[in-house]
């Protein structure tokens, strides 16, 4: 965490490839295998940062690995630019270009129906480049004579043949590509591209664009595709159109996933395996046709038992034998109460919320389910302040109502007004942005980081807003940051936790940090969704403690079932029922409400 | 390591030496191999490096996965009896390259293989493999131009000979022809020029033709060419469907010929889809209206799409195994091939072989691997005796000069035994088939 | 223009559709009960080929070898969904789909071994051989017989999803797959079930169109490709959706190729690309899953 890290990956890398021309030709590494293997590794490092950091897999990363091949082989070979590096950078932006229009398809859906549309919209590519623009792309024959890199510098001139020589000036090339992908992955973009990958509802839920930065990872895969593409020209001397078909971009995703995903070296470690296999099946065991199969059931295998490739293979056994010293610390215990010790974590949205009078006020709010009605005509009012609290039975369409206050559904009708804005149909990030989210009532976390990453991802929603590109920055450097996460830490809890991954921590630890995923983002109006649900009677008093701490500064409306608790906490309470309103007060009034009682409280309160 | 980098692109010591800086250490021996060489025959591509063991490599790619794989096995086949046969001294190698005693220049050949998957990238990759990591001296092998093209440049830019496998693009020794590559086989041009006497003849002149073309430069080129000749004979283009490689169906490009109006269907389609296509043309009953001609024969296509589908038929072929009637050598070539493989070689397999044959002779004739001198030896003219009759390479475009088959498919009553598909109706000779060497713009390059 | 072809192309353009959809809708109910993109489904098509070829070349019977086939990949699809898919269930989407892609490829190469890459034929029965004349034109008998063959296999997977309880349940699954884990069925042997009626499709596709276009190792690759346009096109998990996409993609294969068939392909991928501007969700998808 400290600024002054050593670049140890980096240095390894470039080490690494140093090293690569003097350890593996002995191996049987031919040095256009090599070549090969940079490439793709290259080609990779973009699909990874789309497929292992964000999620979003992709089956059609030949469309831009052929762009940018094509463009750049084409500008080349007809004289147009005569700078082999600026024809590949030419590429490399056509590539870019042609990844926006594309993602702004393709990203309207996610998960499989993604992948379905990354295929079909990358066989569309290849039919264009093989038919209607063959006159330019030579179509089947590809483009052949595409000259190596000559560099004149003074009267030097340098210029750059096959073999070992080009190897130097791929692995330059490289090089700068990981390091640069390196900073992107622990740049705040890189943070939030992994949230997505985890829970993309609440990388938008504590307001960060997700779609923006979908796009934005899809974009960089296709200037990496791009660069990789006019490279592969380059190396072969000649433009193959085979960069263009289905094969090439499953060749592509099965490397990453032999390699591991998520680790951008992954795509290197997977071309290495599949080319040196794919020449040593069939050289070596003359297996013949069959080499396909062998490495297909290699594939398989990999897929079932070894689910984040060898790269992740080797990491889970690292931590594995790191694991079985962390065991015999003894474990940890519950938590002493929050807040205490922690310093007050302001609410410091922008907006003018006013001191006093109403922060949220929602009119006629009414859901519809097809025909089922959830809300009904719901007026309700908060003021700035206060903590209001909603009760009401199983099914009386509290969650509903809350979905709709955070506008992650829109109301059928019915308008909500936040800080003296009408918020009414706003989306989630947007409105988070402005100073209000939730907590949700099954756990929404980012599970596969560990607590710290996750309050993370939420603070820099607040401190950098819902998009930014700032692809290069440090998030230490980024002010308030690590002060705001600590103090959230210490709010909900967890410091000790801090570095435990989600998947590790106990129930009681998950919820807390649950609010503290919607604290994080520094709301000035703070939802709760029964925050105290599925608690022991000890976790319930420490998260009372909890809310009761953080609600200096802020407004919160806290749902639960826990009436004793609500009782004590809140100043106002919203009786809900069958989606009305069936009575508002103080926990006084609610609790002599005789309608209240009736219907609902029983004799329960008396007790 | 060092042995295997190569300084071929090295322009001047100047270059070399900020070359090797950048290269770290790995270029120093470069002069280790000085002592061999002689002066008129300094290092190039894997010479001498290749030739100086006991044994020669050849780099073989041919696709055996992927749509092409029937045929790239095919050829596979007949690269391998060749070379058992070079290393072997057999008669019939003997009576193509008559230097020839045992082996190459006393050597013997081995080869590698790898499956080219019928892509460019992936041939270029393996055979740049077999040039650095087995020092190959000659690199082989495609089944569609789109490799042999790629090829053809790998070979100019490595100084390593490459005869290309089959091939049916006039572009392989037009355009994209190279110094360092040969080719064996006919193609899109001698096809058309040596099957369009035969239709007109059999079909009368100004007819209406319908083309099944298949959409990459070969079939463009292939249909363009038949376009040319029949015009000259007043026949038009009823339609030109032009279908994608590796079209699954046919049907909507099949309707389009049968309602066009055409007298003669002229396939130009290639490997499976050649099957597939005229499979289902006999589906829509396109050939009870219309004549099939099939200006470049797929090896197995009269096996493949089976039944009595080309009976009647005229296809323009490199070889076919029944002109072992008429040349001595194709006779020895189809009966050591039926004793090694079991059932009678297609041309793919013969064209293997030839290339083999050819290289082998060329070599010897030249007493040298270095390359220039074998590239001066195949520009040389020498007729050479081939399993087709006598051949030799054009000078100018490294083309060889040989006869294009016309067959035409037998009715399944007339068969004489189960691969009795087709009568040799004529052995068109090659020299008036060719176009002008400098008519499709080829220009060699360098020898060095 | 030529009316006549015009209509012809028009006919065969349903045809193809026809096909498209039964291959289509089982990749559809697959993915919409199980949630599993099966990359495995053009393997399938092709195993379901070569299994009827066997068949076929064991008995000499068409039925037979059209039994054969979707009986084995059926089988096939179980054992698949026991042995492998099963244990994805609980794991990324992303997971599912490498895995079955690396299942196809095994497939593949698995019959490439076995067969050889020389193509095999199915001969159509001899009761469907030649053409049919239709007035406006001829067509092969065998195709006619393929359309009704596939109409009454869509009809009796439409019967099979809206008028039986495992049907209820997978529809029910498409809506809602927590509901259904609710109501206490046993979801694991829907899935299995589903699995290899889906399979099932694909295979008997495969080897209903053995007889029209002769099998190799890769007869799959780029029919599953227009599978997925097809599916994309009427909505993932849709089955009428996986219907009207193949009817409409057929249609867009054959009008196309009257005015330029090099842009065929090109055309199909371009109706899709506006469907998902227009629709995102394909033209008959619902919005629960995603």
């Amino acid at each position: 965490m400290t600024a002054h890290r050593l670049p140890l990956t980096e240095i390894l890398t470039g080490l690494g490839l140093l090293a690569a021309p003097f350890v593996l030709p002995p191996l049987g590494f031919a040095p256009n295998t090599v070549n090969q293997i940079l490439v793709w590794g290259l080609f990779g490092i973009g699909f990874d940062i789309l497929f292992g950091y964000t999620g979003l897999l992709s089956f059609g990363q030949s469309a831009f690995f052929g762009t940018g091949g094509f463009v750049a082989a084409y500008i080349l070979t007809n004289d147009i630019v005569s700078s082999v590096p600026l024809a590949l950078l030419i590429g490399m932006v056509a590539a870019t270009i042609v990844g926006v229009l594309v993602g702004m398809i393709a990203l309207r859906r996610t998960g499989i129906y993604f992948a379905m549309i990354t295929v079909a919209i990358a066989e569309m590519f290849f039919f264009v480049e093989n038919s209607p623009l063959s006159h330019w792309t030579g179509g089947e024959n590809g483009i052949p004579g595409v000259p190596t890199p000559r560099f004149e510098i003074g009267q030097w001139s340098l210029s750059i043949g096959t073999g070992w020589p080009m190897y130097w000036f791929l692995a330059v090339i490289y090089f700068l590509g990981i390091v640069i992908a390196l900073r992107i992955v622990r740049s705040p973009v890189g943070a939030v591209l992994v949230a997505i990958r985890d829970n993309p509802v609440r990388a938008a839920a504590v307001g960060h664009a997700v779609g923006l930065y979908k796009l934005t990872a899809f974009v960089i895969a296709s200037a990496y595709a791009g660069l990789a593409g006019g490279l592969l020209g380059v190396l072969q001397g000649f433009m193959p159109p085979d960069a263009f078909t289905f094969d090439t971009s499953g060749q592509l995703v099965m490397q990453t996933a032999i390699g591991g995903t998520g680790t951008l070296f992954g795509p290197l470690v997977g071309a290495t395996v599949w080319l040196f296999l794919r020449d040593f099946l069939q050289s070596a065991l003359n297996l013949g046709s069959a080499w396909k199969l062998v490495l297909g059931l290699i594939f398989v295998l990999l897929i079932c038992f070894l689910r984040r490739g060898l790269i992740g293979g080797l990491k889970d056994l690292w931590t594995l034998s790191r694991h079985r010293q962390v065991l015999e610390e003894p474990p940890e215990e519950a938590p002493p109460p929050a807040a205490t010790d922690a310093a007050p974590l302001p609410a410091h949205h922008g907006l003018e919320a006013p001191s006093s009078g109403p922060i949220l006020t929602a009119r006629g709010l009414t859901k519809r389910y097809g025909g089922l009605l959830a809300n009904s005509d719901i007026d309700f009012t908060v003021n700035s302040g206060a903590l209001h609290g909603i009760i009401g039975p199983n099914g009386a369409g509290k969650t509903t109502f809350f979905r709709m206050l955070t506008c992650e559904v829109p109301p059928t009708s019915g308008t909500i007004t936040f800080a003296g804005r009408d918020i009414t149909g706003m989306s989630m990030t947007n409105v988070c942005q402005l100073g209000l989210t939730k907590s949700y009532q099954v756990n929404q976390l980012f599970s596969r980081l560990t607590v710290r990453e996750n309050l993370r991802i939420a603070a820099l929603a607040d401190l950098r807003g819902k998009f930014r590109l700032d692809l290069f920055r440090n998030p230490a450097r980024i002010p308030g940051l690590t002060e705001q996460v600590d103090r959230t830490l210490a709010l909900v809890g967890l410091t000790r936790r801090a570095d435990t991954p989600v998947s590790a921590l106990a129930y009681g630890e998950k919820r807390r940090l649950e609010i503290g995923l919607a604290l994080a983002t520094s709301p000035g109006l703070l939802l709760l969704d029964e925050p105290l649900a599925g608690m022991s009677p000890r976790e319930r008093v420490e998260t009372v403690q909890l809310l009761k701490s953080i609600r200096q500064g802020r407004t919160m409306i806290v749902i639960d079932h826990d009436m004793d608790a609500l009782f004590e906490l809140a100043e106002r309470i919203t009786v809900l029922q069958e989606g009305r309103v069936l009575a508002e007060g103080t926990p006084a009034e609610i609790k002599n409400n005789a309608q209240v009682r009736e219907a609902y409280l029983g004799g329960v309160v008396e007790a | 390591m060092t042995a295997r980098t190569k300084g071929t692109a090295l322009k001047s010591r100047r270059n070399f030496l900020r070359q090797a800086a950048i290269a770290g250490i790995g270029l120093t021996a470069g002069s280790r191999v000085s002592s061999v060489w002689a002066k008129d025959e300094p290092p190039i591509g894997t010479w001498p490096a290749g030739s100086q063991g006991n044994s020669v490599f050849i780099g073989i790619t041919v696709p055996r996965t992927g749509t092409y794989a029937v045929q790239g096995e095919d050829e596979l086949k007949g690269y391998q009896l060749a070379v058992e046969h070079i290393n072997a001294g057999h008669p019939l190698i003997k009576a193509i390259s008559t230097k020839t005693t045992k082996g190459v220049l006393g050597k013997e050949v081995k080869f590698g293989v790898a499956d080219s998957e019928a892509k460019p990238n992936v041939a270029v990759q393996a055979q740049s493999r077999f040039i650095t990591e087995n020092k190959a001296v000659l690199i082989t092998g495609s089944t569609s131009s789109a490799v042999a093209v790629a090829l053809n440049k790998l070979a100019q830019r490595e100084h390593v000979l490459y005869a290309a496998g089959i091939s049916g693009s006039n572009d392989t020794t037009g355009k994209d022809c190279v110094r360092y590559g040969v080719r064996q086989c006919f193609y899109g041009q001698t096809a058309a020029a040596a099957i369009g006497p035969i239709t007109v003849k059999t079909f009368g002149q100004n007819k209406k033709a319908a083309y099944l073309t298949p959409d990459y430069t070969y079939g463009h080129t292939v249909t363009k060419s038949m376009q040319d000749y029949l015009k000259t004979a007043g026949w038009t283009t009823a339609t030109n469907q032009v279908a994608p490689l590796g079209a699954p169906d046919y049907s909507s490009f099949l309707l389009n010929i049968a309602n066009s109006g055409a007298d003669v269907l002229l396939n130009v389609n290639w490997g499976h889809d050649a099957v597939l296509s005229t499979q289902q043309a006999k589906q829509f009953g396109i050939f009870d209206k219309m004549k099939l001609v099939v200006p470049y024969q797929t090896p197995f296509l009269a096996r493949e799409v089976g039944g009595d589908l080309m009976a009647g038929v005229y296809a323009a072929t490199d070889f076919w195994w029944t002109l072992q009637d008429k040349y001595p050598l194709a006779k020895m070539f189809v009966e050591e091939f039926e004793k090694k493989y079991g059932y009678k070689p297609e041309w793919g397999a013969n064209n293997g072989y030839m290339e083999f044959a050819l290289w082998a002779d060329a070599v010897e004739r030249a007493g040298t691997f270095y390359p220039p001198s074998v590239i001066k030896v195949y520009e040389d003219g020498h007729k050479i005796q081939s399993t087709v009759g006598e051949v030799y390479f054009r000078k100018e475009d490294h083309q060889l000069v040989r006869p294009v088959i016309i067959v035409r498919g037998k009715k399944a009553a007339d068969m004489k035994n189960k691969e009795d598909f087709y009568d040799v109706v004529e052995v068109v000779p090659g020299e008036p088939l060719m176009q002008k060497p400098d008519a499709f713009g080829c220009k060699l390059g360098d020898y060095t | 223009m030529n009316w006549s072809n015009l209509v012809a192309q028009m006919f065969n353009g349903l045809v193809l559709g026809a096909l498209l959809a039964l291959i289509s809708s089982g990749l559809t109910i697959i993915y919409g009960t199980l949630g599993v993109l099966n990359l495995a489904h053009g393997a399938m098509f092709m195993i379901g080929g070569y299994a009827g070829y066997l068949a076929f070349e064991a008995t000499g019977s068409y039925p037979i070898a059209v039994v054969a086939g979707a009986a084995l990949v059926m089988v096939l699809g179980i054992l698949i969904e026991r042995v492998i898919v099963r244990h994805f269930y609980g794991r990324p989407a992303e997971d599912q789909i490498l895995v079955t892609f690396g299942l196809g490829i095994v497939f593949v190469e698995l019959v490439r071994l076995g067969f050889g890459s020389l193509s095999r034929s199915v001969p159509p029965p001899s009761w469907a051989q030649g053409v049919t004349s239709l007035g406006f034109t001829v067509y092969p008998t065998y195709r006619l017989v393929v359309v009704g063959i596939v109409a009454v296999a869509l009809l009796i997977l439409y019967l099979v999803l809206y008028r039986t309880r495992l049907g209820m349940i997978v529809r029910a699954g498409i809506e809602d797959s927590v509901m259904v884990d609710s109501l206490g069925i046993n979801v694991y042997r829907v899935f299995m079930v589903v699995f290899g009626i889906g399979a099932m499709a694909a295979g008997f596709a495969g080897i209903v169109n053995a007889p029209v276009a002769s099998l190799t190792p890769d007869v799959g690759e780029s029919i599953m490709i227009e599978t997925f346009v097809v599916v994309v096109i009427g909505g993932v998990g849709s089955f009428p959706g996986a219907i009207l996409g193949g009817l409409i993609a057929g249609q867009i294969l054959s009008l196309t190729s009257i005015v330029d068939p090099g842009y065929s392909y090109v055309m199909l991928f371009a109706a899709m690309t506006i469907v998902l501007l227009v629709r995102p969700r394909g033209l008959l998808g619902s919005r629960s899953r995603d």
